[in-house]
């Protein structure tokens, strides 16, 4: 196993390299440059010279790219990631405070999904043609079919302006706010749009590959042998069953890191997914890199966690 | 004249003649239907399939039909009918269609819709065509030629399928275009075709050495002819199903886009540039978030189920549920 | 564990078993009216082409029928005592217990993710009071038994490491582990190479006289049955068509069914140009002829067989579902003049007549 995961690590390294030459392409070739937002009536242009050197646009490209990849990869520097065009503080900075409240929207969503939708999965899938099945899986399709940032506006709308229950944007109330409750508070809608359409799928997929399971032979041997039909399900079944919904999860933890972009900028939620946008629209070139090899780090992590996991849970890989 | 007892016999051997001819063909017989006739009937023994086919038409045709008949009642702004009730005569006594009422700026809602659906399902249906035409392309040579070129080309696919697509799709709108149709197109479609690529090499990699190929070409059927006959249906059946639920996923991409204000301006009619207008008058005009809202919610249910139809339809080896 | 119930009567009784299957598309009559009896220690075949009713008649007697079939009629009993009766409590203390059951494909048929001596230490414990370390021993035990090499270390391996050989050697020992009176084998050899069918029989009948084990065995494969049974049981679309003694069944057939599928069998002694086959096909479960299921494709058809045939009683428990006399020759008209069926048959005709 440990060779196998070095061995994917190092893989995964062109990965990166490519996904870098990809997002560095993407901002060469869009028309404009950095140092535009810059220009004013009263600038003088030895003032632009200076700064075009000073981001080192007027080195050749190749020369911009290895000196930008070779810096981003130095981590442990503060000034690793450049610098935000907008603030000038440094991009690492400004990702690493915002980390924290993605991490809590995301995981909170996460733990939501897990929780209920492996139960209601294998609810479906043991009482199928039941009146529940019919109406979880009823309610997986609809609730898979809502866009989530539809479930965000309607939630928002429901629950901030018709209930007038919870708070319209932001983490925290701008007045005497903070506390843990009142956080969770701000939480509830953004976390329920992320998780609503989360549970939908999970719980398709829970409930298809139990049903995949329970038609196998060895379920029907087990009840062969006398065994109750509680421990065919929850033994038998479900230990084989779960094995691919364990890689479904280490494949859902990137979207934890991209941030939910959508669902954060609707509830103005000061996380990751929100900054990214500003960035992108304010042409913040250094924090929009920084935020692809973010991003595509996160996938690679997440396949590698899923593969990884699911050699643990299936007797059957070798690696 | 033949006698009654005659009559009899005679009548015994035909019913016996009629009876063996029946069973004889009961034994032999077996109805052979064609591919396409089983993939039809499975198709249409679906109910959601159909419906959700028939909703697509339905949402098509409210998209291609309003905006001929209202024309641009769309942009027409009427500032005298701020937020008006609907009604079907203006004071003028003109017939008009808006059975929605109009928006804050007097729009007609129902033409706007119309309008928006249309706009929607073009960029949807052109960015799908976009991705399959990419995925077909690099899939089958990949699939079909193997080795270092496929090696090569999937490790370009990781590449795509590793980076952030939402967050590149809202770089590359917003760096190269802002507002343009075309590049929200482009943008959709040369992130999504990775799925489609991957499809689609999967099905040539297993379809070269399956057996009834084999025996085609053991049979001296040309190459052209192996491809077209036996290569492709099976081949287009995943690109079929994905295409389809590509359509739905790449609407609900440019409405997030044009929501968050990246994709097409607010003077545009498209399902996001609606939701993104409505958005700020949750208090006085609410339902000018639900239209555009259920028009989105009903292409993408009718997607879905026409997706899992034609999947169940063109490969039932897929279905889970055999008891 | 069982006691053995070594009493004088029959160890199975299955009496008018009806097993349907309510389809969509209409309802499938799987098993229709099968009645039979195994004997402590005998081993009997049911034989038959794919559908005709056999693995489903071996699921209805371990009650493992599932939506959308039920057991309509019918009586299985088990030392006397019917299962059809007994709560679903109940029958799992019978299953794997006083009956086991071992399935065609050992590749699927073992659960993946435990290892052998898990699966098989799981089905002692169930059944006995016996704790983990007791029911581990036995595992290893019976995996000796069965001519494991190296059973201690393969029964902490997992199936996939094992061959397909091995794996049905490893159902055969978690099914005989709490010493059953009754094994049911639904086609165990057919998924297995030649030589391996051999050693898995040859196993199967060491272990019958060890244990004094009844064995319903179900195939399709002819010299297995000619190997292991001691009477033998012929199924069509549903329903018995024929049953006997083994000598008897091969050597004196009855039922045109049972001559067609042993003269269908290539003969290494005779040389033939061309095989013999049964014309036509099993007919469909949801368009079946009336009167004689096998009319349509026997070569000794007559008018009568538009009728139901009766089950005659050919003497020495041999009995065969057919209009032609004990002595193989079409029936003369009226000269079956006793019981309802001479009535129908008379019916019949006259209808056909008219």
């Amino acid at each position: 196993m440990g060779s196998y995961i070095i061995r994917r690590t190092i893989q995964a390294i062109p990965i990166l390299f490519g996904v870098a030459i990809v997002s560095f392409a993407i901002v060469q070739l869009s028309p404009g440059s950095p140092i535009d937002r810059f220009r004013g009536a009263n600038v003088k242009p030895e003032t632009l010279a200076n700064l075009a050197r000073l981001y080192g646009l007027d080195q050749p490209i190749p020369q911009q790219f290895v000196s930008w990849i070779t810096t981003f990869l130095q981590v442990w520097r503060r000034e690793a990631w450049g610098f935000s065009l907008s603030d000038g503080r440094p991009v690492r900075d400004v990702i690493f405070s915002r980390m924290p409240a993605t991490l809590l929207l995301g995981g909170v969503a996460l733990a939501l999904t897990i929780v209920v939708a492996v139960p209601i999965g294998i609810l479906a899938a043991v009482k199928q043609y039941s009146w529940a099945d019919k109406i979880i899986t009823t309610f997986a399709t609809v609730g898979y079919s809502i866009p989530s940032f539809l479930l965000g506006i309607y939630l928002l709308y429901l629950g901030g302006v018709v209930l007038h229950a919870f708070p319209l944007f932001g983490m925290r109330s701008l007045v005497g706010g903070g506390s843990p409750l009142d956080i969770a508070h701000h939480m509830v809608l953004p976390v329920l749009s992320l998780a609503i359409q989360q549970i939908a799928g999970w719980s398709r997929y829970v409930r298809a590959k139990m049903l995949e399971v329970l038609n196998q032979d060895y379920v029907r041997t087990a009840k062969a042998k006398g065994l109750s039909s509680n421990r065919v399900t929850y033994k038998h079944a479900l230990r084989n069953a779960l094995i691919p919904v364990i890689t479904l999860f280490g494949l859902t933890l990137p979207g934890l890191l991209s941030g939910a972009v959508i669902t954060e900028t609707i509830f103005s939620w000061p996380g990751l997914g929100q900054l990214g946008v500003i960035a992108v629209a304010q042409r913040d070139y250094p924090l929009v890199l920084a935020f692809v090899m973010l991003g595509g780090f996160g996938v690679v992590a997440g396949n590698l966690l899923a593969d990884v996991l699911y050699g643990v849970a299936d007797p059957r890989i070798k690696y | 004249m033949v006698s009654q007892a005659d009559s009899t016999a005679l009548e015994i051997e035909r019913r016996r003649r009629e009876e063996a001819e029946a069973e004889s063909e009961e034994i032999d017989r077996t109805p052979v239907r064609s591919y396409w006739q089983l993939v039809r009937r499975r198709f249409l023994g679906h109910r959601l399939a159909v419906f959700g086919a028939i909703a697509l038409v339905v949402l098509a045709l409210y998209g291609i039909v309003v905006p001929i008949v209202t024309g641009d009642a769309w942009t027409l702004t009427h500032l005298f009918l701020p937020d008006a009730p609907p009604q079907l005569f203006d004071k003028d006594g003109n017939f008009t269609f808006a059975i929605l009422g109009y928006n804050e700026t007097g729009q007609d809602l129902f033409a706007r819709l119309g309008k928006a659906t249309q706009t929607s399902l073009e960029i949807g249906l052109a960015a799908v065509l976009i991705i399959v035409t990419i995925g077909i392309f690099i899939g089958s040579i990949a699939g079909y030629v193997g080795g270092w070129l496929d090696n090569v080309m999937m490790r370009f696919v990781d590449v795509m399928l590793s980076l952030p697509a939402l967050f590149v799709i809202l770089m590359i709108t917003a760096f190269f275009g802002g507002g343009n149709v075309w590049v929200v197109i482009l943008a959709i479609g040369i992130t999504g075709w990775t799925t489609a690529a991957r499809l689609v090499r999967a099905e040539f990699l297993s379809l070269r050495e399956v057996d009834y190929v084999q025996a085609a070409r053991a049979l001296g059927a040309s190459p052209r002819r192996i491809i077209i006959r036996h290569m492709l249906p099976p081949a287009l059946a995943p690109i079929v199903v994905a295409a389809t639920l590509g359509i739905a996923d790449s609407v609900v991409v440019e409405s997030a886009l044009s929501f968050l204000g990246f994709g097409l301006g607010s003077q545009e009619a498209s399902l996001g540039t609606m939701l993104e207008n409505a958005q700020n008058y949750f208090f006085s005009g609410p339902l000018k978030v639900v239209y555009p809202g259920v028009v989105l919610i009903l292409i993408v249910l009718s997607a879905s189920f026409l997706g899992d139809g034609l999947r169940d339809a063109l490969d039932p080896r897929q279905r889970i549920e055999t008891k | 564990m069982t006691a053995a119930n070594f009493g004088t009567g029959p160890l199975l009784e299955i009496k008018g078993l009806k097993t349907h299957f309510f389809t969509q598309d209409g309802t499938v009559k799987a098993v229709d009216d099968v009645s039979f009896q195994i004997a402590h220690g005998q081993t009997m075949g049911v034989v038959g082409e794919s559908g005709c009713g056999k693995s489903i008649t071996s699921l209805s007697v371990m009650r493992l029928i599932d939506r959308p079939g039920r057991i309509v009629d019918g009586q299985i009993l088990l030392n006397g005592v019917n299962l059809l009766t007994k709560s679903e409590d109940d029958m799992r203390d019978v299953r794997g217990d006083q009956m086991s059951m071992i399935f065609q494909e050992p590749m699927t048929s073992l659960n993946p993710v435990f290892t052998c001596g898990d699966q098989i230490s799981e089905a002692v414990q169930q059944h006995s009071s016996m704790g983990r370390r007791e029911a581990w021993d036995r595992a290893v035990e019976m995996l000796r038994l069965v001519g494991i090499p190296d059973a201690k270390r393969r029964a902490t391996e997992h199936p996939h490491e094992l061959s397909g050989g091995m794996r049905q050697r490893v159902m055969i020992a978690m099914a005989l582990s709490t010493d059953p009176d009754l094994l049911i084998a639904d086609e165990p050899t057919t998924a297995l190479d030649v030589t391996i069918q051999a050693q898995i029989l040859e196993l199967m009948r060491s272990l019958r006289e060890k244990n004094r084990m009844a064995i319903m065995l179900i195939t399709h494969d002819l010299g297995v049955v000619a190997e292991m049974a001691d009477e033998v049981v012929v199924m069509y679309a549903g329903k018995i068509v024929e049953r006997g003694d083994v000598k008897t069944i091969f050597g004196a057939p009855h039922h045109p069914y049972t001559k067609g599928l042993l003269r269908s069998i290539p003969r290494l002694d005779a040389r033939v140009d061309r095989l013999e086959v049964i014309k036509g096909t099993v007919p469909s479960p949801l368009n079946l002829p009336t009167g004689c299921l096998f009319k349509r494709r026997c070569p000794q058809r007559m008018r009568i067989c538009d009728v139901a045939p009766p089950v005659r009683d050919l003497g020495h428990e041999h009995v065969s579902r057919c209009w032609l006399t004990p002595a193989g020759e079409e029936p003369e008209v009226g000269a079956e003049t006793k019981g309802p069926e001479a009535e129908e048959a008379a019916e019949a005709l006259t209808v056909a007549a008219r």
